[in-house]
């Protein structure tokens, strides 16, 4: 990628009120997507070799840290304090605090463990909305096709139908506990229509849905007195029975001190969500900083099936500039309000409310073309015609968006007038762990919700989805964790680790690389060691 | 894997067929039967040439218990029981011969009966191998069909009877006088027409055999207007008198393991010189080797007797894994002195380990690797022995109970230099204070693992 239109030039040439030429027609969007997504990137693939998904592929980055060898062994638990509680939430994002809730409502003692603080997570980033089927001309059933559709009918219809039904309940559940929507002048839920949608379905809380959202649970969670919180505790492992078939808890670490800490369980609920931080071909992401992957790494070593592991999501839209902000959103709202795409040339180049998938391939293939805008060596894009939105509404980014509008002028950028550079980000992990309706995965005790769990999104999620989802099925989790009444665990093994180490051993590869990663290797303290 | 060996006896492809009677009888099943009938008398002394030892952990020579059968007279029965209750960790090799060639060990066991004149057999095995219970028991019907058992029968002189009977599930029912309380337990006295069992298996055979639970209700019917057998609990009992003189219901008694019976026939047919040219000596014959821990191919290796731990663990087992260096080895059950690499040249039979301080045992060998937590290891394996503990020693009651409470303090960070000096305390007051071994075992594991690994427990103290 070393042609493209130098930047002073493309803005030299830029007009916000510039004539756009109509937009050619898109001949096939099966071969766009296959000759620009990310996902069809032939040479990024490699077949797993061991374990429940063996013979499949996924991306070289994601393959390494599913086969790879753990970070503790059994003499490292030796002298480590266990603590006995009966539901262990592991992650505390919106799916985590969801499940917490729950699962303590209905009368478990809970321990919620995150890698950073409560909060910390993607959900805070969720910016668009929350789909429910709530208007008069709307219904479950076009939300199911709509979700099934958006996500080529790779999802599961089982998943998709009980999410999809419990959309209105999860935006009851919500009110009751405070969040905040933006309403119509009448007071209904004000509702927006997104790429992909059939009608406006889209309840959001200006464009900060998600941080609205979490402020909620996590107070709810930090108020709940069956719900402990452990902050800065990442988990490092599952521990199964002597059988390495069931997951009965799993091992803690600090980030403070490195003290290893065991929990003995009924049951594990992982909310982990994804990995933008592994920077899958070297793209860029919207994730927030623990977003390593570890819930697959966990789930896969202990024997969990996991699902549509070569398909993530790519943001159409990440900011490439400035550069302390690359990988940041904007959301997809804006284009729904509105903003066209451009490429150097200010030519229109794909409808813009086309699935994410599309119109990521096509802002990548203007690049791979030569009509993308370069800053320098690495970072391309196209422009978001920001400036354009607000000749036609003035005032619009200002009070619709102020998340943008904030977060671009302490970087001394404004919107209004210049367009936004932009190319897609890393964004979403499309599958995950198969899970029933109940979240549970096929590894009896282990749950998982949220992005780290797969099926619902098919290949390609559709916007407003991930906010209903995670408490969709954080609720159901929940429920279902503490309704599991065994007798709670004999006996806390690795004895998974070494059937994987085994399996490993056999297939000839190497053991060298350790995981979970915890932590980007360039975050502080580099790669997280004991 | 590795290739089939030349000296496959118990487990050679053409024995591995289950409960199949016609290939059996092909590949020469039956031959030690009528060798056997010729000649009951002359079997005892091929076992004593081929220096067949007890395989189910204890080692002692199977011909002297056999001897002291065949001498006492009958009360009016005699019998042999065929103990497959096997249960410690780590130990699979009887539910594999059970499953896999359930002739082979009731042939055995038949010429043992004709050997020591035993008329009553009893195939005890543990409940939970389902499997296993299935295989024999097609294997009993498949005999009772044939003119195997009248060949028997007419060369002992009175009916043979063998029954199957399903172990209590405890792993103390394998002590061998334990075994026999279950016996009487299920059997009374001098009813000779106990075929109950079977015959309740075969009106339930929807779910073929239903282990603990399910055998009890089935008993119950299927004895009928027969004086319903008291049940107990299976409590080892004080020796002597051994059971040779005065074992079930008070008759003289054989209690030999599967593996040991299952060598028999070959011995019979082939010779005692040939059986001892099995073995690298001074062992003898064959051993069924449970391989298990942190090898690259866990599984039972069938093995000349006195393989070294090193050509066991690396040539079979295929190393370690993850290439990591060898830390212990539990043997036999494991309640027996722990192996370190030191001994790894250390040839696997009776003679050689004991004089190492340890025991073959049942030939159980759970190798474990750098990495490995020795302190959660004895832990967990100590919790066994207390929860295997039947109760009736007071010393090793509380003895196992407090051993098992202390080292899972020590293991989850909250045990003291008093808890330690405790247990150690333990070790040097408790061997010997029990009936059966099992407090000795408990014993010798944890005090051997504090020898080796003193450091390690220590570092766990809070």
């Amino acid at each position: 990628m070393s042609n493209g239109i130098p930047l002073t030039e493309a803005l030299a040439r830029y007009r916000p009120d510039a004539l756009v030429e109509p937009l050619p027609k898109l001949t096939d969007s099966d071969t766009l997507l296959n000759a620009h997504h990310p996902d069809h990137l032939r040479g990024s693939l490699v077949k797993l070799v061991v374990g429940a998904n063996a013979g499949e592929s996924c991306q070289r980055e994601l393959a390494e840290i599913l086969q790879s060898e753990a970070f503790i062994d059994e003499a490292d638990l030796a002298g480590t304090p266990v603590t006995d509680i009966d539901v262990l939430v592991i992650g505390g994002g919106g799916a985590g605090c969801a499940a917490a809730l729950m699962a303590a409502e209905k009368g478990a003692r809970v321990l919620l463990a995150t890698k950073l603080r409560l909060g910390d997570s993607n959900t805070v980033m969720a910016e668009g909305g929350i789909q429910a089927a709530i208007e008069p001309d709307d219904s479950v059933q076009q939300h199911i096709q709509d979700t099934l559709r958006g996500g080529h009918h790779a999802g599961d219809p089982a998943l998709v139908a009980v999410m999809a039904g419990d959309g209105p309940d999860v935006l009851r559940w919500l009110i009751r506990r405070g969040m905040q929507f933006e309403q119509t002048p009448s007071g209904d839920l004000h509702t927006r229509r997104a790429g992909g949608m059939s009608s406006a379905r889209l309840v959001h809380c200006r464009d900060y849905t998600g941080l609205e959202m979490m402020r909620v649970l996590r107070e709810a969670v930090i108020q709940h007195r069956s719900i402990e919180v452990w902050e800065q505790s990442p988990a490092v492992e599952l521990l199964s029975n002597e059988l390495g078939q069931k997951c009965v808890g799993a091992v803690l670490t600090s980030l403070l001190d490195g003290q290893l800490r065991i929990v003995r369980t009924r049951s594990v609920i992982l909310a982990t969500g994804g990995l933008g931080r592994l920077h899958l071909n070297g793209f860029p992401t919207s994730n927030h900083l623990g977003a390593t992957g570890d819930g697959l790494v966990l789930a896969y070593r202990i024997g969990a099936r996991l699902r549509e592991l070569d398909s993530f999501q790519y943001h159409p839209t990440g900011l490439v500039h400035p550069t302390h902000l690359s990988g940041k959103l904007v959301t997809e709202g804006v284009r729904a309000a509105g903003t066209l795409l451009l490429n150097g040339l200010g030519q229109r180049f794909i409808d813009e409310l086309l699935p994410r998938d599309m119109v990521c391939a096509a802002i990548l293939r203007e690049c791979s073309e030569g009509r993308g805008i370069r800053i320098d060596g690495q970072r391309v894009g196209v422009w978001l015609d920001t400036p354009r939105l607000e000749r036609a509404n003035p005032g619009l980014l200002e009070k619709q968006f102020p998340n943008l509008m904030t977060r671009t002028r302490v970087s001394g950028i404004d919107p209004r007038t210049e367009p936004l550079l932009v190319h897609p980000t890393l964004h979403y992990q499309n599958g995950g762990a198969v899970i029933d309706v109940n979240g549970a995965t096929t590894v009896p005790g282990l749950y998982a919700v949220g992005e780290v769990a797969g099926g619902i999104h098919g290949r390609n999620r559709i916007m407003g989805n991930a906010l209903l989802e995670i408490i969709s099925f954080g609720r159901r989790a929940g429920i279902a964790a503490t309704a599991n009444r065994d007798r709670g665990p004999k006996k806390v093994t690795l004895e998974h680790v070494n059937r994987l180490r085994r399996a490993l051993t056999l297939a000839g590869m190497p053991l060298t690389r350790r995981a979970p990663q915890v932590l980007p290797g360039y975050a502080a303290g580099g790669l997280w060691n004991r | 894997m590795p290739s089939i060996e030349p000296h496959l006896v118990l487990l050679h492809p053409d024995r591995r067929i289950g409960a199949d009677m016609a290939r059996w009888r092909q590949s020469g099943g039956g031959e030690a039967l009528a060798c056997a009938a010729q000649n009951p008398a002359a079997v005892r002394g091929e076992i004593r040439l081929a220096d067949l030892r007890g395989l189910g952990g204890s080692g002692f020579p199977a011909w002297r218990k056999w001897d002291m059968v065949a001498a006492a007279a009958p009360k009016p029965d005699k019998y042999l029981v065929v103990n497959g209750n096997e249960d410690e960790p780590g130990t699979f090799k009887d539910r594999l011969l059970l499953e896999e060639t359930p002739h082979q060990i009731i042939e055995g066991a038949v010429v043992a009966a004709l050997a020591i004149g035993a008329n009553r057999v009893v195939l005890y095995i543990n409940p939970d191998m389902v499997r296993s219970l299935a295989a024999m028991k097609a294997a009993l019907e498949q005999w009772r069909a044939s003119d195997l058992l009248a060949q028997a029968s007419t060369a002992l002189g009175k009916p043979l009877q063998l029954d199957l009977l399903p172990g209590s599930g405890h792993y103390i029912g394998g002590e061998e006088t334990a075994s026999m309380e279950w016996v009487e337990g299920r059997f009374s006295s001098g009813v000779t027409s106990v075929n109950g069992y079977e015959s309740s298996l075969k009106k339930s055979s929807s779910s073929d055999i239903t282990p603990a639970s399910g055998h009890e209700s089935s008993l119950k019917q299927s004895f009928g207007s027969v004086p319903e057998p008291k049940l107990r609990f299976p409590f080892p009992r004080g020796k002597p008198p051994y059971p040779a003189q005065a074992g079930v219901h008070g008759c003289p008694t054989l209690i030999n393991n599967v593996e040991t019976l299952a060598h028999v026939p070959h011995i019979v047919v082939h010779g005692a010189a040939w059986f001892r040219a099995l073995g690298k000596a001074p062992g003898t014959g064959t051993k069924l080797y449970s391989l298990s821990g942190d090898v690259l191919y866990p599984g039972v290796f069938e093995l000349p007797m006195g393989t070294p731990l090193r050509e066991l663990i690396f040539a079979h087992g295929g190393g370690l894994l993850s290439g990591k260096p060898l830390k212990a080895v539990f043997t036999g059950g494991p309640s027996n002195t722990l192996l370190t690499p030191a001994d790894l040249d250390v040839a696997l039979d009776f003679e050689s380990l004991r004089a190492r301080g340890s025991n073959l045992g049942t030939g159980a060998m759970i190798v474990i690797s750098e990495g490995t937590g020795i302190v959660k290891r004895v832990a967990e394996y100590e919790r066994f022995f207390a929860h295997s503990s039947c109760g009736q020693c007071n010393s090793c009651k509380v003895g196992t109970a407090t051993m098992s409470r202390l080292l899972d303090r020590i293991d989850t960070g909250r045990g003291t230099t008093a808890d330690l000096a405790t247990l150690e305390n333990l070790c040097a007051m408790l061997p010997g204070s029990g009936r059966c071994h099992l407090l000795n075992g408990a014993v010798q594991l944890l005090d051997s693992a504090f020898h080796h690994f003193h450091d390690e427990f220590k570092q766990a103290l809070r």
